[in-house]
């Protein structure tokens, strides 16, 4: 993941840093619908293909706080949808959870978010990245989870 | 708690007397008065050094996974939440139920010994006995009597399994103990109140103080993995400088893994010696399988599948807009 963007918007405007975890079948395939649909959406999200949502697990989310997201969104095939069958009602429940925890923790739960994406939803991930990224916008950048040896 | 000892040191002589178990894990008396320590004995003389008192609070049953690959036959006495840890154990299929002999024992609470200290600060105290309604502490020339509540851990005054869940024999008369039961979530509350920015304040305080000694792993009844996560040094998440990130990777990542099948014993916060209040994490998640995914107690039982290995496909969520709570 290149940080490099942010290096160089050091003392200008606030740019969020997205990451979009997606999983292979449908997010990602919608990331490609709303692109070729001339959609537009901010080029401040970084997507990581996945090949399911359940492959996603806490320390990913984790890494990415650390180590420079200012929010992190978990995009996978709607509940019923899944390429292997019953990933993603795993999915569910363990983000369930740890949305939750995260949020306890003290990471405000704008900043992270778990919604499902189908192939055909180009327009739905246009508008869930837009979202987010309003959101982060106006908490500003994130502090929290940061790695001390990483520096803006 | 006499009674209980007799019948402890009865019972494990004859055992080994028998042959019918190859070892009796169990607890004697530690250095200071305030201290019990797990005791493993092989021999029948040696079963009257164990004893049951107000301070047996180490979980016995995880010993059970090394000592099982030394031992064919194994006797052990277990409280209520040792016995929720054993059935936990079970689940995990680290050890087996045929291997074991389990004793269990009613517990009505253990008493921390720091909770006395800081009610007799100036006075050391040298014993301490059970009066009517309460303790009463003695040191050289002063007594003053207590309430349980005020010197038993936190942990065991919102216990919900003060009665041992599995055993094959029981050690006197079950107690009940479960009045103060729906406080167990309050300290999650309490955090749950504050504001990001304080709750992230309140963490971080805590996290930064952790030494990573790894205790809280050790000691844990559903920590059972051969090789850990945080073993591994290439995955650059157990660094040997200290930075607060890895910290507070480490204690999100460490409650999550036990996530639907931590036991709530207690223990991971009991032998912190930094004091972080591990359990509070811990109870965070068990309060969201019971909001989210309905009431479940992780070692009441040895079948019953945990949260998180199994799904159903009318669940509700809690992160988005339409539902969940």
């Amino acid at each position: 993941m290149s940080l490099d963007s942010n290096i160089a918007n050091k003392n200008e405007e606030f740019k969020p840093l997205i990451v979009a975890f997606c999983c292979n079948w449908c997010s990602y395939a919608g990331a490609d619908l709303a692109g070729t649909s001339r959609l537009k959406y901010p080029a401040n999200v970084k997507i990581i293909r996945v090949p399911c949502s359940c492959r996603v697990n806490l320390n990913f989310v984790l890494r990415a706080f650390q180590h420079g997201a200012d929010g992190v969104v978990i995009a996978g095939c709607h509940p019923g949808d899944c390429h292997y069958s019953t990933g993603n009602y795993h999915t569910r429940r363990r983000f369930s959870l740890i949305t939750n925890l995260t949020e306890y923790i003290g990471i405000e739960k704008e900043r992270f978010k778990v919604d499902w994406i189908s192939a055909a939803e180009g327009n739905k991930f246009a508008t869930v990245m837009n979202d987010i990224l309003e959101d982060v916008y106006k908490l500003g950048p994130n502090k929290k989870l940061r790695d001390a040896r990483w520096k803006i | 708690m006499e009674n209980i000892t007799k019948k402890i040191r009865a019972i494990a002589k004859q055992a080994l007397i028998n042959k019918d178990v190859d070892k009796i894990l169990g607890w004697k008396k530690g250095d200071l008065w305030s201290e019990s320590y797990p005791a493993f004995i092989t021999k029948a003389e040696e079963a009257d050094t164990l004893i049951w008192d107000l301070f047996c609070i180490n979980n016995l049953s995880k010993f059970l996974i090394k000592e099982l690959q030394k031992h064919d036959k194994i006797g052990i006495f277990i409280k209520g939440c040792d016995s929720t840890s054993f059935n936990q154990l079970l689940k995990d299929h680290r050890i087996n139920r045929d291997d074991v002999v389990l004793y269990g024992i009613p517990c009505e609470g253990m008493v921390n010994p720091e909770k006395i200290k800081k009610i007799m600060l100036n006075d050391r105290v040298t014993g301490i006995k059970k009066s009517e309604n309460g303790f009463t502490l003695t040191s050289k020339n002063k007594t003053k009597d207590v309430s349980g509540e005020e010197i038993k851990y936190d942990k065991c005054i919102t216990c919900i399994s003060p009665n041992p869940v599995v055993y094959d024999e029981l050690l006197g008369d079950e107690v009940k103990n479960k009045e103060r039961e729906e406080e167990r979530f309050k300290g999650v509350e309490e955090i749950e109140a504050m504001t990001p920015d304080e709750r992230y304040e309140f963490w971080k305080g805590e996290f930064q103080r952790c030494i990573r000694c790894n205790a809280c792993r050790d000691i844990c009844p559903a920590c059972s993995c051969v090789k850990c996560v945080f073993e591994n040094q290439n995955a650059e998440i157990s660094g040997k400088a200290k930075t607060e990130d890895e910290d507070s990777f480490f204690h999100i990542v460490r409650a999550y893994h036990v996530a639907g099948r931590c036991v709530d014993c207690g223990e991971c916060a009991r032998v912190c010696p930094a004091g972080i209040p591990l359990d509070l994490l811990n109870r965070k998640i068990i309060k969201d399988i019971n909001e989210v995914y309905g009431e479940f107690n992780a070692g009441f039982d040895s079948i019953t599948p945990a949260p998180l290995v199994t799904f159903k496909l009318e669940d509700t969520d809690t992160f988005s807009k339409q539902g969940g709570k």
